[in-house]
């Protein structure tokens, strides 16, 4: 990357504070609620930034061993499943199932109860 | 807008025989589409709170009329369900629109300050219960009365929404495990009912005595009264609290033991889980529908766009209820 820093990562977390320390305390109820779901979102990107190529690939490792295929994606992932190709009692599948939504929630929501549940 | 609003509530409840100056409005933060507004009705005698509960005109694809929820509360209030009076109803061609207007229900509805605040805490242990008996009493009512509701068999359900989730071109593994999974389930054992469709935390009023009021019919179809049982155990509606399968508040024992005291039909534990499964794949769905509203710019919405990461969490809690002994 040629873009020097605050990495894109460190200017969401700058936004973030801002919203949280000097906007949040300013705003009537509904908007403080609005202002709570975008700080979430912009949390999902600063984990999308920071961790998201090391999840997904973890993710198409592990798809690599379950499906034989060359298109290592959701979609194929998603059609094979679809198309009756794969044995859905398969312990592999299931647990390449479980890492994709484990890893998917990690950045999405990882105060998620469910993933908290399952990490311990 | 205000003096616009107030004028046309006063010449609606006059039209019901209610006199009154229409003061204090206030909004409030209702469903995705609804417009909800809390206001006061005063005459010489007396002041009345009460709710302007409104359609945007952009409801979901699933949602009925407004003011056929209004119908549905008429009625199921006569066998004893808690809802709130129906002061007054409009249709979307009258000067409100489509909407209704009723009486206003002291206590609480956000799931958090529910399950938090010190108010509640006596409520909370007998709230499954309550629970169980209330929609029992709304599962038992007479469906002749409802022919103007969609009906929704379980397996109808399933292929719409999977036809939807495959409209939007955003495939999911665990989207499709789950469709597979849900097909060879027996569906079949049931006494069709009025369903509520979005009984949780949220759509009920609590107090620091227990439940007061079902409210937000917009759901609301004929169909299998354990999609309204597995719904509010789904871990979508827990808020936090994964351990207390009912709402995040309580115990499935308990409330399958309020609702098998006044239902005509009698479930078991084992007949809620596929219906969790359901629920779960139901609601990933809405999440889509309601990030696609946004992605497809027809509203343009920060709490739509963050929908669309809230499907992860109905893939884990899949995953969780198929593979891991989830509950």
């Amino acid at each position: 990357m040629i873009f020097d820093r605050p990495t894109s990562s460190e200017l969401i977390k700058a936004v973030m504070d801002f919203l949280d320390t000097k906007i949040k305390d300013e705003l009537p109820p509904h908007l403080a609620f609005k202002l709570r779901i975008t700080n979430n979102v912009l949390g999902m990107v600063q984990r999308e930034i920071d961790q998201g190529e090391q999840l997904s690939e973890e993710v198409i490792k592990v798809m690599s061993d379950v499906i034989k295929s060359d298109d290592l994606t959701t979609k194929e992932l998603s059609n094979l499943i679809k198309n009756g190709d794969l044995d859905l009692s398969d312990e592999g599948l299931k647990n390449l199932l479980i890492l994709l939504s484990k890893n998917k929630i990690a950045v999405d929501n990882p105060n998620y109860s469910t993933y908290k549940k399952l990490i311990k | 807008m205000q003096e616009e609003l107030a004028s046309s509530l006063s010449k609606k409840l006059l039209e019901v025989g209610i006199e009154g100056k229409v003061s204090n409005l206030e909004p409030l933060t209702g469903g995705a589409s609804k417009e909800i507004w809390k206001f006061e009705v005063s005459n010489a005698k007396q002041s009345i709170k009460m709710i302007l509960r409104r359609g945007s005109g952009i409801e979901g694809p699933l949602a009925i009329k407004t003011a056929d929820e209004a119908r549905i509360q008429k009625e199921v209030i006569k066998v004893g369900a808690p809802v709130p009076i129906i002061l007054a109803v409009s249709k979307s061609e009258e000067e409100l629109g489509d909407s209704y207007i009723m009486h206003f229900v002291e206590g609480e509805t956000i799931a958090r300050k529910i399950l938090r605040d010190e108010e509640y805490k006596k409520a909370l242990p007998v709230l499954a219960y309550q629970c169980g008996e209330a929609i029992a009493k709304v599962h038992n009512v007479d469906i002749d009365n409802f022919s103007f509701l969609p009906n929704k068999p379980a397996e109808d359900q399933l292929e719409d929404l999977y036809a939807t989730y495959q409209s939007f071109d955003q495939p999911s593994p665990v989207f499709e495990y789950a469709y597979l999974w849900l097909k060879e389930q027996d569906f079949s054992n049931f006494q069709e009912s009025l369903v509520h469709g979005d009984f949780r935390l949220g759509n009920i009023i609590v107090n620091g005595e227990g439940l007061q009021s079902i409210i937000d019919w917009e759901l609301a179809h004929i169909g299998n009264p354990l999609q309204d049982l597995g719904w509010v155990c789904g871990n979508s509606w827990r808020f936090g609290n994964n351990d207390k399968v009912v709402g995040g508040f309580g115990e499935l024992e308990d409330l399958l033991e309020g609702y098998n005291s006044i239902s005509k039909f009698q479930v078991n534990k084992e007949m809620v889980k596929c219906w969790q499964v359901f629920g779960t794949f139901r609601w990933g769905v809405i999440c889509l529908i309601q990030a696609y509203a946004h992605l497809n710019g027809t509203i343009n919405s920060i709490e739509k766009a963050a929908i669309g990461r809230r499907v992860s969490e109905t893939e884990i809690d899949i995953v969780d209820l198929l593979f891991l002994g989830g509950e």
